[in-house]
């Protein structure tokens, strides 16, 4: 059963880099958009929330990840003015900062808690940042990453989050 | 110590030995700078005060930058410096809109004899640093501030709040935290009765908007990472330089760009009429009062030029200075100079990262065939890396064109790339 379903999944990701890629000509490195076979397990398919409240969504082939900041985050940021969101393509290490958000004069970085590579960026949000506050866990996520490993920090379920913004 | 060595070449313990035998006194005791990270760390270290006896603005940043990351968690530390006479824009600002940039590099250029020039103060560094908020101009008679504190604990007022409890303790009555977070001097002519504990309201403050204006004697910008927070503020103690301030903020590319990111907003600003070092020595008493709680301060001692040694402040200096001119130029939001057919030279220009992504024309003087070479050299270019639009076309254009010239002409008086440091 394994073997066929890892077949099928590197089929999937055949059809997929066929796909045109966005071309960006300020990204110096240029690198060859790799062959990635890693899923990461069936936990983390539900949103997952962290310790610096960004959250997590798996995409049904545990192969793509969706990463934006919590309702609870958006909140607490005030008025977001500016959103510099991740480069496409750049490759990120769990903890890395990928971007930041200014609101109210304050500068505070995004991080994420999973490795791999940056797939899609929500690019509306650099033209309307504000959206951060009316959907962060929606419309308004910052980022999608072609996942490279399993998070090893703390992941949270969405119950579990909110028990902890409420003892912070 | 060469910006060439390779990434990683000095990690912290080992590089930190090689500088150990060199000792210096500071004012908390015998402390070399080689120890200055180890005791920045140590998490018995839980209130902290340093004096920077540098001017560099780059420098002092970096110091500042490497306390957030470097300082226990649930450590607060207090940092005081001057910077010589520099324009720091805020980490999504855009520097042809919000800087004068001309000024500053025909200042560099002619430095030595800085007192023919209309400014008059010789050499201007421009800094991009690393917390939002606005455009701020330094200069000796301005002190900086700058808390690192829990984020847990903070709040955009506590600080402000302090400092403003620090100059009404010197006399400064009318001194007041504004619903920006900036502290003003009040102006009103009528004294109100007034709580003269609420660091808010004053006996002058006038109803908002109303007449005269309060005007801003300290700027405040945050930082915040995953545990600490960084408040970091400007006060105008003594600038000579008030009358020609607005001069470096006033851009003359301003009105013909259409930016994303983050806007200035300009106040009338004042001179609190203190001198320096009396006003570092209330703040760092209002600092160790306001903390009294948590003990007595465990350092207090200066940090310096010789703090440059240290890798990871080095490091954050070269980001932010030397390597590559990235941070100032291609961490700029996305903008668009737009300059009309009808009085202008017909341009439209895309840049985002700091690359020029489109140039379109509308100028029926310039042939097709100019416009696809000016198109063709300048889409993709770095901004930054076209220092002299005048000799970048001359190289790039088969013939020349009057037209072409005055483009050149006017592109160079708007977005000039002065050089960042001596």
């Amino acid at each position: 059963m394994a073997a066929r379903f890892n077949i099928v999944r590197a089929a999937r990701q055949l059809t997929s880099a066929t796909r045109p890629r966005p071309q960006f000509a300020c990204q110096g490195w240029q690198t060859q958009q790799r062959q990635r076979l890693f899923s990461v397990s069936a936990v983390l398919k539900e949103k997952k929330y962290t310790e610096d409240h960004e959250w997590i969504e798996m995409s049904a082939d545990g192969k793509t990840c969706t990463l934006g900041i919590s309702e609870y985050a958006a909140k607490a940021l005030g008025d977001v003015v500016y959103i510099e969101l991740p480069q496409l393509e750049m490759d990120v290490s769990e903890g890395d900062a990928i971007g930041a958000v200014e609101s109210v004069k304050s500068a505070s970085d995004i991080l994420t808690p999973i490795s791999g590579t940056v797939a899609e960026v929500n690019s509306e949000l650099e033209t309307k940042p504000a959206n951060i506050n009316k959907d962060p866990e929606g419309d308004a996520w910052i980022a999608k990453i072609t996942v490279s490993g399993e998070p090893e920090g703390k992941m949270m379920s969405k119950e579990e989050y909110t028990a902890f913004t409420e003892d912070a | 110590m060469a910006p060439s060595r390779g990434p990683g070449l000095l990690r912290s313990g080992q590089a930190l030995r090689g500088y150990s035998s060199v000792p210096r006194s500071h004012s908390g005791g015998l402390r070399s700078f080689a120890t200055f990270t180890n005791t920045l760390s140590d998490a018995a270290n839980k209130l902290q005060s340093y004096i920077s006896t540098s001017n560099d603005p780059y420098l002092n940043l970096s110091i500042e930058d490497h306390i957030l990351r470097k300082s226990p968690p649930d450590s607060t530390v207090l940092f005081l410096y001057v910077n010589r006479p520099c324009v720091v824009i805020g980490r999504n600002q855009n520097p042809w809109t919000e800087v004068n940039l001309g000024i500053l590099n025909a200042a560099r250029h002619r430095k030595n004899d800085a007192e023919t020039e209309p400014p008059g103060i010789g050499a201007v560094d421009l800094v991009r640093r690393r917390s939002g908020g606005g455009t701020v101009f330094h200069d000796e008679g301005n002190l900086n501030w700058s808390i690192t504190c829990p984020r847990n604990d903070f709040t955009r007022d506590k600080h402000a709040e302090m400092v403003v409890r620090a100059l009404r303790k010197l006399g400064v009555d009318c001194a007041r935290v504004n619903e920006r977070h900036d502290i003003v001097l009040d102006q009103g002519h009528e004294k109100r009765p007034s709580d003269p504990q609420d660091t808010h309201r004053t006996p002058f403050t006038v109803a908002d908007g109303a007449l005269p204006k309060p005007l801003k004697v300290s700027g405040s910008a945050y930082k915040l990472t995953r545990l600490r927070a960084l408040h970091h503020a400007t006060t105008l103690l003594s600038s000579p330089n008030l009358h020609i301030i607005p001069q470096y903020l006033r851009s003359p590319a301003k009105k013909h760009i259409r930016a994303l990111g983050v806007e200035s907003v300009s106040s009338p600003v004042g001179n609190i009429g203190l001198d320096v070092r009396p006003f570092q020595r209330r703040l760092q008493d209002e600092f160790a009062a306001m903390y009294a709680g948590i003990g007595t301060a465990n350092i207090v001692a200066t940090v310096g030029d010789e703090h440059l040694k240290i890798p990871d402040i080095r490091k954050g200096y070269d980001e932010m200075r030397r390597q590559t001119d990235d941070w100032m130029w291609s961490q700029t939001p996305q903008f668009d100079l737009m300059l009309n057919a009808v009085d202008d030279i017909g341009i439209k220009m895309n840049v985002h990262h700091g690359i020029i992504k489109s140039l379109e024309f509308e100028n029926s003087d310039l042939t097709l065939n100019m416009r696809k070479e000016i198109r063709h050299a300048s889409v993709g270019q770095k901004l930054q890396d076209i220092r002299s639009w005048t000799a970048f076309l001359q190289k790039h254009l088969s013939s020349s064109s009057g037209t072409a010239r005055a483009i050149a002409n006017r592109l160079e008086k708007l977005l000039p790339i002065p050089e960042l440091g001596p």
